[in-house]
């Protein structure tokens, strides 16, 4: 950890802030903070509870340089990000870090209760002192990570989900969806949680002019919304899976952003976070040529 | 400031549902000014309906929404009673397409009025510009109303140009009359206008009226305010004796959504009205 | 006491429908990564009493969506002669805005709702109604009734299960008589052997219990759960206004916020709501009142595009100041009853009782 400490504090010397972990969540798991002095970052944490990603602050960030510590998820955000022109490459600094694979926190407190102590020394883990069998808390979205130590451990019911749902008919789809949607309460976590949803206070699901989704709270408008959600972030979506893990009702939006990520991979070739300097299919313009057709 | 708890016009037993009423005239003020003239589409209604200056009503156009105006017409006319409207955003705009006929909805009148009572005896010096103009014309009709009741009366209306004022034909009943001090004014110099040239506040400072036994009451534009408020104080008015009425967004009016608040009173129920003196003693959250 | 078996509890459900209730239980919800929310009862539904609800049950008094009224542009009658000055119909959706010449407007009030039976609340959510009834249910004279929720709450019986169980976020001890607080419900049923125990507070509660699915027992109540508990939060209504200016505290105590919302649609005492008109049609269409939050960024957004609390901060600070300054001031209870709702739920890991620990010491300390 102290070489985590030192490597911020460097970073530090350079930036207005470095956006981190420390140990200050409940049952002693990663909360996100902000490093401004040397001081503050000798608290500063980084392990498998660090589940947070800390580039959807960079948008509300500008003007400042800050550092960021980066699982290569997040750093895929940042990235696209940077290749959206929505943040300046100049102003961001990002540090590195060896990711194990982040936990399901929310599944083990599901189980275990809020607060239960979660401690991984990087081999082991433990919940209020007892092993417990890692494969069914690693998140679902670090089994396809090419990263991270625990990656292939995954194996938890979410991801069987995933699995299941792509053998699902379309009628199926319809159905499964119907029951998600109905739970929607319209909080925008997903929304707010997603770094590459800054359109924020004029996000075209909240304007009433053009009023292109009703003010209800109930399935059809939450349809709706997620929806255009989804299409918004058609060949921009770096896979951070924040949005589900913020959705305070458990429904599975990364199933759609999953869906739509395959189809951009084979429609385009693909993927955004990976190239700072590329130009996002669905971003770009280009009347010579036949985008779909030609290479 | 005590809350009035409206009368007809707004339902105590059903407070969110507005009364149907029609659209009588609409009068063109300025390019982005409508004074729309209303009265309810229930007769008996329409007889009783009563209110106090600077009270508010919410206006509905069903399907497009509901906004907060202040009722500008004279209480003393029973029948029909106004809302001046600026056109700013999507209900507003749709208010701007009404015409003579058209049906919309009513809920008023809320909040609290100008404490015209404690004001009796006293000179009362109105400062405003631009839509501002709209409670304190209702105001103004209540004082003339009742001028015996009050001592010497000022009004310094501004825009920026003489197309931005509003109520010409009230502006030329209010030049005729000797019992009120009225100057129009506007920003800068413009042909055709041989009237009182120059911003609001200054025109209240050349003005110079005593704060003695004084009170003045401002409402416009916030710059224009923040400048009157401070000219005001600089001419010896105390913040007991400085009124304006206040804007936020706002969606029931009745204090119970939670949204026009500032601190513990809303702006909707505690005010609009407040004097510098109760807006000291709140959150500075304007 | 009472005592109800286990099996007899779906019975017991089933005997509130065929009344002609509504009933609301908790239950969990398929695929959904174990959340357990309120959700109205049917035949054959599970229901969940030992995980904690994400969402509170206030759903039950104030509806997510609620329908207001409807109306109606219609033709027939009525108005004040005026339509001979017909003009043109207001542009926009449809064309039907403001009606066409001769229409007259029609509200209809929405109809009243079936009486509702909210069975396996906490006593943080019963707490919560009462919470709400100080400003939604004033005694005559003294302010706005809201009808709506009037007849909701006069219409529903509350069954409480009492917390022989907690969790780290629960802090309801911090406020009263924390889950000891029988005032807002009707029964309190305690976990037992085979069943549950079961207390009536009130009569309608008393004539409940004397069905034919309770007997009598000597069975006595477990022990309740203790709960973590701060003090002092009664002060903070005096205390928090002098450290409203201090904007790097409320800057700093808000950094891991990202504006979700969902603290506040997730709490049982969260209640501002928002208006909107929806059109279903040409010309007809209706009003209703959703949830809104005070941390939405557009929730004071003047059209003139002034917005009083410009920054997340501004906007954290007002949903503290109102729970713990302003509503106590004006209703005389803090608007909070500890269900650590917002805790569990936040994906930022921004934890109220920290903040509040901070706003006590802070204000302490201007003092």
């Amino acid at each position: 950890m102290s070489e985590h400490i030192t490597k911020i504090r460097e970073v530090l010397a350079e930036t207005d802030m470095v956006l981190g972990w420390t140990a200050s969540g409940a049952g002693g798991v990663a909360a996100p903070a902000r490093f401004h002095t040397a001081e503050e970052a000798a608290a500063a944490v980084f392990d498998s509870t660090c589940v947070h990603n800390l580039a959807v602050h960079l948008p509300r960030l500008k003007g400042r340089t800050v550092g960021i510590v980066a699982k290569a998820c997040d750093a895929r955000s940042i990235i696209e990000l940077i290749a959206e022109r929505e943040i300046d490459r100049e102003q961001v600094r990002i540090i590195a870090v060896n990711c194990p694979a982040v936990l399901d926190v929310k599944a083990i407190w599901s189980r275990y209760g809020y607060g239960a102590r979660v401690e991984d020394d990087g081999s082991e883990l433990r919940v209020n002192g007892e092993m417990v069998d890692r494969k069914t808390f690693v998140q679902a979205k670090c089994a396809n990570c090419t990263e991270s130590k625990f990656a292939s451990a995954s194996a938890s019911e979410r991801l069987k989900l995933s699995e299941d749902f792509k053998s699902m008919s379309v009628e199926e789809r319809r159905e499964f969806w119907r029951d998600q949607y109905g739970r929607c309460i319209r909080c925008h976590a997903c929304r707010e949680a997603c770094p590459m949803c800054y359109c924020r206070d004029v996000c075209i699901m909240q304007t009433t002019d053009p009023h292109w989704t009703g003010g209800g709270i109930d399935a059809g408008e939450a349809e709706m919304m997620q929806l255009i959600r989804v299409n918004h972030l058609a060949g921009r979506c770096t896979a951070c899976g924040e949005c589900e893990r913020a959705c305070p009702v458990g429904i599975p939006l990364m199933l759609l952003m999953e869906e739509q990520n395959r189809a951009i991979k084979e429609m385009f070739d693909y993927r955004a976070g990976i190239d700072p300097e590329a130009k996002p299919p669905l971003l770009t313009f280009d009347i010579k040529g036949d985008a779909w057709g030609d290479a | 400031m005590s809350t009035s708890i409206p009368q007809e016009g707004i339902k105590a037993t059903d407070p969110l549902r507005p009364e149907p009423a029609t659209v009588l005239e609409v009068i063109t003020e300025t390019a982005n000014i409508r004074t729309l003239r209303l009265a309810f589409d229930d007769p008996a209604l329409a007889e009783s309906f009563s209110f106090l200056p600077g009270q508010i009503g919410q206006l509905s156009i069903l399907g497009a929404g509901e906004s907060t105006f202040a009722l500008s017409s004279a209480p003393s006319r029973k029948g029909s009673f106004d809302f001046s409207v600026m056109r700013t955003g999507v209900v507003t705009s749709a208010i701007h397409e009404l015409a003579a006929g058209d049906r919309v909805a009513v809920r008023a009148p809320m909040g609290c009025a100008f404490p015209t009572d404690d004001w009796k005896g006293r000179n009362i010096v109105l400062v405003s510009g631009g839509i501002g103009m709209a409670p304190l014309r209702s105001l103004l009709f209540y004082l003339l109303d009742h001028r015996d009741d009050y001592e010497d009366l000022t009004l310094v209306y501004g825009a920026r140009t003489p197309d931005d004022l509003c109520f010409a034909q009230d502006r030329r009943d209010w030049e005729a009359r000797t019992d009120l001090d009225f100057v129009a004014t506007i920003d800068t110099t413009c042909s055709g206008w041989d009237g009182c040239v120059g911003l609001v506040p200054s025109v209240v400072e050349e003005k110079a009226p005593s704060p003695d036994n004084a009170v003045a009451v401002t409402c416009g534009p916030p710059i224009m305010i923040r400048y009157a408020l401070q000219s005001l104080d600089k001419m010896g008015f105390r913040e007991e004796q400085v009124y304006t009425t206040l804007e936020r967004r706002m969606k029931c009016g009745i204090g119970l959504c939670g949204r026009c608040n500032l601190g513990p009173k809303y702006v909707c129920t505690d005010g609009p009205v407040f004097s510098l003196a109760e807006l000291r003693e709140l959150p500075d959250e304007l | 006491m009472r005592f109800i078996s286990g099996e007899n509890i779906p019975e017991l459900l089933e005997s509130f429908s065929a009344g002609g209730s509504v009933v609301w239980a908790p239950r969990e919800l398929t695929g959904s990564g174990g959340t357990v929310l309120f959700e109205r009862w049917q035949t054959g539904d599970p229901i969940d009493l030992e995980h904690f609800s994400s969402l509170s049950a206030k759903d039950v008094v104030l509806p997510r969506t609620e329908k207001l009224f409807g109306y109606t542009y219609a033709f027939g009658g009525g108005g004040l002669g005026t339509s001979g000055l017909g003009g043109p119909s207001v542009g926009g959706l449809g064309g039907a805005l403001g009606g066409a010449p001769g229409e007259k407007l029609v509200i209809e009030p929405a109809p009243p709702e079936p009486p509702t039976v909210l069975f396996g609340a906490r006593a943080c959510d019963a707490k919560a109604l009462n919470v709400l009834d100080a400003l939604f249910n004033n005694p005559e004279g003294s302010g706005y009734k809201d009808p709506q929720y009037q007849s909701r709450r006069d219409a529903l019986t509350v069954i409480t299960l009492a917390c022989t169980t907690c969790d780290e976020a629960c802090f309801c001890s911090s406020f009263g008589s924390g889950n000891a607080e029988k005032a807002g419900s009707d029964i309190i049923l305690y976990p037992a052997d085979g069943g549950l125990l079961a207390e009536a507070v009130t009569k309608a509660g008393e004539a409940l219990l004397a069905g034919p699915l309770f007997e009598e027992t000597q069975m006595s109540p477990p022990p309740l759960a203790e709960t973590t508990r701060i003090e002092g939060l009664e002060s903070l209504e005096k205390k928090l206004p002098g450290i409203f200016d201090d904007m790097d505290f409320w800057q700093r105590i808000s950094e891991r916020c990202i504006s979700c919302g969902f603290c506040t649609y997730g709490c049982p005492t969260c209640y501002c709501f928002n208006i909107h008109d929806e059109m279903k049609g040409d010309r007809e269409g209706e009003r209703q009142r959703t949830w809104d939050a005070c941390m939405f960024a557009l929730y004071t957004q003047e059209t003139s595009g002034h917005n009083p609390r410009p920054t997340l901060a501004h906007r954290y600070r007002n949903r503290i100041n109102h729970k713990f300054s302003y509503y106590p001031e004006n209703q005389g209870m803090i608007l909070c009853t500890g269900c650590g709702r917002c805790i569990r739920g936040c994906p930022a890991g921004l934890d109220i009782r920290d903040v509040l620990s901070e706003a006590l010491k802070e204000s302490s300390k201007e003092q």
